[in-house]
């Protein structure tokens, strides 16, 4: 009973608030580490997966190359990449956190393209559309929900993982936990797992909501879909 | 389609890494899938297989946290050959689990053996616990010691797990309670030696030079745009932050959680990622990286010097006289040397302890 006291005690604590080792500015350091490297990770994964995907080749080795980074261990790779950068903090942790995105994002994107119904693309083309125009028109929007769900994946693992800047002197929420760790100060360590724990949740249901919106024919979108594929929209079937 | 993505894993060598994928692709279908299967069933198998791929990737870089984070488990394991308890003057000495108890050890053989004593070396998984039994129990007979943990070793097994701290800043002083506790067990200590294992602060010499820095109480004027870099505990323990600035007035401009006296803490000081870091004075490390380890003149760190301690029935003035020529010699500069060829040029510990003593006529 104490100890969960002291956790209440620890997030009323206005100390625990402000300055360089408050809750909000470790929020926002998780954030902004986890946020650029799945943005970085997207830039990367993206493209190819999209175009590998559209034309159907090379995407078993785009998925397991990607797949390295996810078997070498996060901590593995953030220890390699501080003695390749001889820095400490965020810029190894980016390139740890990046090798993690890139897979479920390469895989489910190149998953997803492939997955449109042979058929769409057939009439597609039929219709004179081009490469381009089939990629853009017809495969991404029906794959969106399978590239989103890849994303959706991709950040949360990197909200969980982000955690382990800290050992390599970065700021985060991981700080709490490491520090908490290092101080034998259980409240502390606690505390630093339940806000990594509520971010990830967070994030993984904010995510699911711009999954809806971005998905054509999504409850939240209303548009209808037959107005983004053209004349052909009439043959698509929608996921729903 | 199975053979046919069987050949394609097998040439893309990947092993158990391709299985995920299989299991993605084999969702989708692929080109060769049933045309009429709708775009909305693929992607559930996809999100899925992507998923689990995600579980089993958290939990290795969990667990390989979990190992890198959890101390080496202390062996409970005791000495096995129980040798008769001396009267023909064959000396067993005791070395604990690492390399610099090792080169010591080896030391004091050599020095034993020089002034006409029969030494052997003892050594194996042992640690502080069951090298202290087996002196009380006469299996060894001699071990290297430092002045400040093995005093509150013997404080907390004589006097309790509560008892106040006996060990101080000053090894004298330390030396002394420490004597008073071993006279408990039938155990004596010698003369420490000035080479000491203990936290220190040290800088790159090219810091060093810049600022002229040779003791802490230097770094006042400095301080305020230096970053320190020190084990995630340091702001709350008193030898480190809260210490520095009580005892030295030493406020630095940031500091950086890393290791205790580790790699992470060594490569940011070589680096430039931090301008001083925690290490621990006699760490190979050191000499290896050419630090400058700044002296404690204020006296903020437990004195962690050598010292050997010894079972009463060797105690003799010619073992004594062996024992304090080689200590008043050691400096930590000079362990640290050692320890730098063996922890990190991987020589051997008996090598590298009967040069040093034939370096310095103790051989």
């Amino acid at each position: 009973m104490n100890f969960w006291r002291d956790v209440i005690n620890w997030f009323t604590d206005p100390e625990h608030w402000s300055g360089t080792d408050g809750v909000p500015h470790r929020l926002w350091e998780h954030l902004q580490l986890s946020a650029v490297a799945v943005l970085l990770a997207m830039l990367i994964a993206l493209p190819i997966a999209l175009i590998l995907g559209h034309l159907g080749r090379g995407g078993f080795l785009a998925v397991n190359t990607a797949n390295i980074g996810r078997a070498i261990p996060s901590f593995a790779i953030l220890v390699i990449a501080q003695q390749i950068t001889h820095e400490i903090g965020t810029k190894p942790a980016m390139v740890a956190l990046v090798a993690l995105a890139v897979p479920p994002i390469v895989t489910n994107t190149y998953v997803g393209v492939r997955a449109v119904d042979a058929d769409v693309r057939e009439s597609a083309r039929g219709m004179g559309m081009t490469g381009a125009q089939v990629l853009t028109r017809v495969e991404v929007p029906l794959a969106m929900p399978v590239i989103m769900a890849g994303i959706r994946t991709a950040a949360v693992q990197v909200i969980a993982t982000a955690t382990l800047a800290a050992l390599i002197a970065g700021g985060g929420l991981g700080r709490y936990i490491i520090d908490g760790i290092a101080q034998q100060d259980n409240v502390k360590l606690f505390a630093g797992a339940l806000l990594v724990a509520l971010l990830a949740i967070v994030t993984e249901l904010s995510l699911g909501r711009v999954q809806r919106l971005v998905t054509p024919g999504g409850k939240a979108s209303g548009r209808p879909v037959v107005a983004e594929v053209g004349p052909a929209g009439g043959v698509v079937e929608l996921p729903s | 389609m199975i053979a046919n993505l069987a050949t394609r894993s097998r040439s893309a060598r990947l092993g158990s890494l391709a299985l995920v994928s299989i299991l993605a692709l084999g969702a989708c279908g692929g080109d060769s899938g049933d045309a009429k299967k709708a775009a909305s069933s693929a992607p559930a198998g996809a999100t899925t297989a992507a998923s689990s791929t995600a579980s089993s990737a958290g939990s290795t870089s969990a667990s390989s946290e979990a190992s890198s984070a959890s101390s080496p488990a202390a062996s409970t394991e005791s000495s096995s050959s129980a040798p008769a308890v001396d009267k023909s003057k064959k000396i067993v000495v005791g070395a604990a689990n690492f390399p610099e108890s090792e080169i010591l050890a080896n030391m004091y053989v050599g020095v034993l053996k020089k002034a006409g004593f029969t030494a052997e070396l003892k050594t194996g998984d042992l640690n502080r616990e069951t090298l202290s039994k087996a002196l009380e129990a006469g299996e060894i007979h001699l071990t290297p010691e430092y002045v400040g943990t093995d005093t509150e070793y013997w404080n907390k097994a004589i006097n309790g797990k509560d008892a106040p701290a006996k060990a101080t800043p000053d090894p004298v002083a330390s030396a002394t309670a420490l004597r008073e506790l071993l006279a408990q067990k039938d155990l004596v200590a010698y003369e420490h030696s000035p080479a000491a294992d203990q936290n220190a602060f040290a800088v790159t010499k090219a810091t060093a030079d810049k600022h002229g820095l040779t003791k802490m109480s230097d770094l006042s004027k400095v301080a305020s745009t230096f970053t320190l870099g020190g084990p995630a505990e340091c702001p709350t323990r008193p030898f480190c932050q809260p210490g520095l600035e009580k005892t030295y007035g030493l406020k630095f401009k940031a500091f950086k959680a890393l290791d205790p006296g580790g790699p992470l803490t060594m490569n940011a000081l070589t680096d430039g990622n931090i301008d001083i870091g925690l290490v621990f004075s006699s760490d190979g490390g050191v000499a290896a990286r050419g630090f400058v380890v700044l002296e404690d003149d204020k006296g903020l760190q437990t004195a962690d010097n050598i010292i050997p301690v010894l079972s009463k029935d060797i105690d003799s003035p010619e073992v004594k006289a062996a024992l304090d020529g080689l200590s008043a010699k050691l400096t930590t500069e000079a362990l640290s040397e050692l320890n730098k060829q063996v922890g990190v040029d991987k020589a051997d510990a008996a090598d590298v302890a009967a040069k040093w003593l034939k370096d310095n006529g103790l051989a």
